[in-house]
């Protein structure tokens, strides 16, 4: 059930006309290449540089939404906006949930790859 | 820089020309990445894919670059705007057909990106069947320009060519004549022109008819070309009549090659549809010195040439003739 809530797996599937095959290699690049992101996120978070968090939240968040995580990528487009309005005094909240989100959905794309079992 | 032998022949640019069915991706997400190139590829497109905005710049300046490029809004390097300006605003070449790509709810206009030269857009996330239609419908553009192009060429190769010969026709010639002594007089070059003419060719045209006719001169412009050099130019001036401008040539090496061009025809008869045709040319010459001042007139080393030519003509045919040097006003003789 978490899964549904965190991944739409099958909005993905269908969007890649349902290449089961490219839809797996997809999360593997997802699962090494979003932690980076998220780690610049943070960073620029931390630092105060809307710049840089701007351009990573824009990265995460056409990603999540592409891959169908739809919750976590209206997070992403939160943060985007603050850091687009230079103001990050929310972001580190934000953050905190949009990690959340990402760790959930690590392990649902893992579980759904057969990687947990 | 000789009318190629047979005609018709394919509208040929230069360049080897770009396949149409080439995408250059320029998309820094891995995730977006691997989509695209995934995608393009299995629908039978062949892929350049980079990572920046100025790889994207440097792919595109290669020669036979995709004709068609899906350009990432956000990119490091130089982002998709600056790209499509860019690549707007550089020399005239073959049409890029560019395919933006934004995020749906971004705050930036669309009409920004179709304003600085994209020819479409797509908005992420695409699904696959929008983004197949979208580069199918980019695809059929760059056909038609394809073809366009290719009409364009066609039109130009019959323009300056003869029909029956595939040699330069007789505008064309003149106008080379005419750039070759402006060229001569600048580098102080020598340049001939030899007008050769077909003997007796009308009776040939009464005895065995005009097909047979075509075919001599066919063949005759086929030997004039193999006797000169690669770099001369040979036009057929009117009827049964040729013009040879001969680049750079010392006035010795000039009457060899006239000579040659009188020999290749009488040496051996010419075959046709109604058996072997013997013919034979009458050719006269004539050349400017180099180091001639700018008063060179191209009619006037025409005329000296066709002079030349009636004299071969009176003094029996199948010989050459020449005319004398000519040299422009003010230069001294010697």
């Amino acid at each position: 059930m978490t899964e549904r809530r965190v991944w739409q797996r099958a909005e993905a599937l269908r969007r890649l006309g349902g290449d089961e095959e490219l839809l797996r290699e997809l999360c593997q690049i997802f699962l090494e290449e979003s932690p980076k992101l998220l780690q610049k996120l943070r960073q620029a978070v931390v630092y105060g540089d809307p710049e840089a968090a701007l351009q990573a939240a824009h990265c995460l968040k056409g990603e999540l939404s592409y891959l169908g995580a739809g919750k976590a990528s209206q997070i992403a487009r939160q943060l985007q906006d603050m850091a687009d309005d230079k103001d990050l005094s929310q972001a580190a909240e934000k953050l905190a949930f949009l990690e959340r989100e990402l760790a959930n959905l690590h392990c649902a794309m893992k579980d759904s790859a057969g990687m947990l079992r | 820089m000789n009318a190629p032998k047979e005609f018709p022949v394919t509208s040929g640019s230069k360049a080897q020309p770009s396949r149409l069915d080439s995408v250059l991706i320029a998309e820094d997400d891995p995730i977006f990445h691997r989509v695209l190139q995934s995608q393009l590829q299995k629908w039978g497109y062949q892929v350049v894919a980079v990572k920046d905005g100025l790889d994207a710049w440097s792919a595109l300046q290669q020669q036979n670059a995709p004709p068609m490029a899906i350009l990432d809004w956000m990119m490091p390097g130089l982002d998709g705007i600056e790209l499509c300006r860019k690549i707007r605003s550089s020399k005239p070449g073959p049409y890029r057909y560019l395919l933006l790509l934004t995020a749906k709810d971004d705050k930036k206009d669309v009409v920004a990106g179709l304003e600085a030269g994209a020819d479409d857009y797509l908005t992420k996330p695409f699904d696959m069947d929008e983004l197949h239609a979208r580069v199918r419908a980019g695809k059929r553009i760059l056909e038609l320009q394809d073809a366009l192009i290719k009409a364009h060429e066609a039109l130009q190769f019959e323009s300056a060519h003869d029909p029956l010969t595939g040699l330069w026709n007789r505008g064309a010639i003149a106008g080379m004549l005419k750039r070759e002594v402006r060229r001569s007089v600048r580098s102080h070059e020598s340049l001939g022109v030899i007008m050769a003419d077909v003997d007796h060719f009308k009776k040939i045209n009464d005895s065995y008819g005009h097909p047979a006719g075509d075919a001599v001169l066919r063949e005759v412009a086929h030997r004039l070309v193999e006797s000169v050099r690669c770099y001369d130019y040979v036009g057929r001036y009117g009827g049964e009549e040729f013009l040879i401008v001969v680049v750079d040539c010392a006035v010795s090496v000039l009457g060899a090659i006239a000579e040659r061009v009188r020999l290749g025809i009488a040496e051996r008869p010419i075959d046709t549809g109604v058996g072997q045709i013997r013919a034979s040319l009458s050719v006269g010459l004539a050349s400017a010195q180099a180091g001639s001042p700018d008063s060179l007139d191209p009619e006037e080393l025409v005329r000296a040439a066709d002079a030349a030519l009636y004299s071969a003509k009176a003094k029996g045919r199948n010989r050459v003739e020449s005319a004398p040097v000519v040299r422009a006003a003010g230069q001294g003789g010697g």
